[in-house]
């Protein structure tokens, strides 16, 4: 007797089913590809326009270190750099890191001007290859937030081997999900995330990512392509400061202790 | 002279990707709404596929195949929108046959209705497993690869479907006897 096979008897009915309603669809071809080129005209002028600004900070950041190299080690000036120095207790070079808010208190930081995450269909959509295996040791840390809708670099910081170790193990032991935060529902404009943070972490095998959504109105958490990880305070806290530190969102607004 | 040559690369690409769209458009329309069961979702998901394929036309036109490869976009786009609207779209809890018993001859619209009602039930990546399985005719394997899951998870994904469409069919059929 022929064994029952469910997919012969009822695949059919959902292939019938699904061709008489596709057969009810209609596109409008020439709408798509021209909204599509205006669309990626859009995003190459927010790229260019993002590494504008940041060759502008970039530049004044350089002057900026070139004039406090002068002003402190010149001989003409040696005496007055020293006076400054001793009423302000700030070196030439330490003036330079506190000008430039997106410089990191350990180290400079690299994180890149245009990311993936710029691009990614989702905030979870880690490239494959690219995520952080949690059970890696790591040597490092920098945190990359980005405006996902300016397609922007808002801030950098890069952390100690200890800390970026410590942020390993906070998000390694959370569960998938924050059952406590709140669930919305909103429009599909406002569901889309506005900023997310790429952890870039250092490992033996190079820089391994996971990306950190806090923001929209999508599942939020920590993101290694392999797995999700839910929003909780414990790691945000460690890596949450100074210009990677965000005001608030939407999930933000709902932990305690970030 | 090289910006000139450039420019008119650019030129062609544009027109190429422009002809294409127009081939292939109502195919992926099509896809897109049996796959997400909503016209304005469908559009918007081939429009953020196009958008990707437009900015990597050069690459995406080499493929093997162009449209499996925009498609696989579409889906892409698709899962994305299951997490961000699961909470927004639950699935209901008991797929219902929403189409009333027909007499003979409507019998086939009738049952293809509730076919298609039952899918608007299910869980988006059951529905999008079942819809590359018996729509896009697709192997369990590549269902995996473009679920981001395992082969078993897609073959149980589609099974599932399976069971709840029997469910459906015998509560109709009762209902109708």
């Amino acid at each position: 007797m022929p064994e029952y096979d469910p997919e012969q008897e009822l695949g059919p009915k959902f292939t019938s089913a699904f061709r008489g309603q596709a057969e009810t669809t209609e596109s409008q071809s020439g709408r798509l590809a021209t909204v599509a080129r205006l669309r990626v005209r859009r995003r190459r002028q927010a790229v260019m326009s993002s590494a504008a600004v940041v060759l502008v900070v970039v530049a004044i950041g350089g002057s900026w270190s070139v004039m406090s190299g002068l002003t402190g080690s010149g001989p003409e000036n040696s005496s007055a750099g020293q006076a400054d120095t001793g009423a302000t207790g700030v070196s030439g070079p330490q003036r330079t890191m506190e000008a430039v808010p997106s410089q990191p208190s350990f180290g400079a930081a690299g994180c890149p001007a245009v990311h993936p995450i710029l691009k990614a269909p989702a905030t979870n959509a880690v490239p494959a290859g690219t995520g952080l295996d949690v059970g890696t040791p790591v040597t490092g840390l920098e945190a990359c937030r980005y405006d996902l809708k300016a397609g922007a670099l808002l801030g950098q910081q890069k952390f100690s081997p200890a800390i970026a170790q410590q942020v390993v193990d906070a998000i390694k032991v959370l569960p998938e999900m924050n059952s406590q935060l709140p669930v919305f529902k909103c429009a599909p404009q406002t569901a889309q995330p506005s900023e997310a943070i790429v952890l870039r972490f250092t490992t033996a095998d190079g820089i391994r990512e996971i990306w950190v959504e806090y923001t929209g109105c999508n599942s939020p958490g920590f993101f290694t392509g392999s797995h999700t990880y839910g929003l909780f305070a414990a790691p945000l806290k460690l890596f949450m400061t100074g210009p990677v530190r965000p005001t608030g969102s939407t999930y933000l607004d709902a932990l305690k202790g970030w | 002279m090289e910006a000139a040559l450039a420019a008119a690369e650019a030129r062609s690409e544009s027109i190429e990707f422009e002809q294409w769209v127009g081939q292939k458009a109502d195919a992926l329309m099509r896809f897109a709404y049996v796959l997400t069961g909503d016209r304005s979702l469908a559009e918007d998901a081939v429009q953020d596929a196009l958008t990707t394929a437009c900015a990597r036309w050069a690459r995406v036109s080499k493929a093997d195949d162009p449209e499996a490869y925009v498609k696989r976009m579409v889906v892409n786009a698709h899962i994305s929108w299951w997490r961000r609207f699961r909470r927004r779209e639950a699935p209901v809890e008991d797929p219902v046959r929403s189409a009333p018993s027909a007499p003979d001859g409507a019998a086939a619209r009738a049952e293809s209705e509730a076919v298609w009602a039952l899918c608007a039930s299910l869980p988006d990546k059951q529905r999008a497993a079942v819809v590359l399985r018996f729509y896009e005719e697709l192997s369990y394997a590549e269902i995996g690869v473009l679920l981001h899951c395992a082969e078993a998870t897609a073959r149980s994904h589609v099974h599932r479907a399976l069971a709840a469409l029997k469910t459906t069919l015998s509560k109709g059929g009762a209902e109708d006897a």
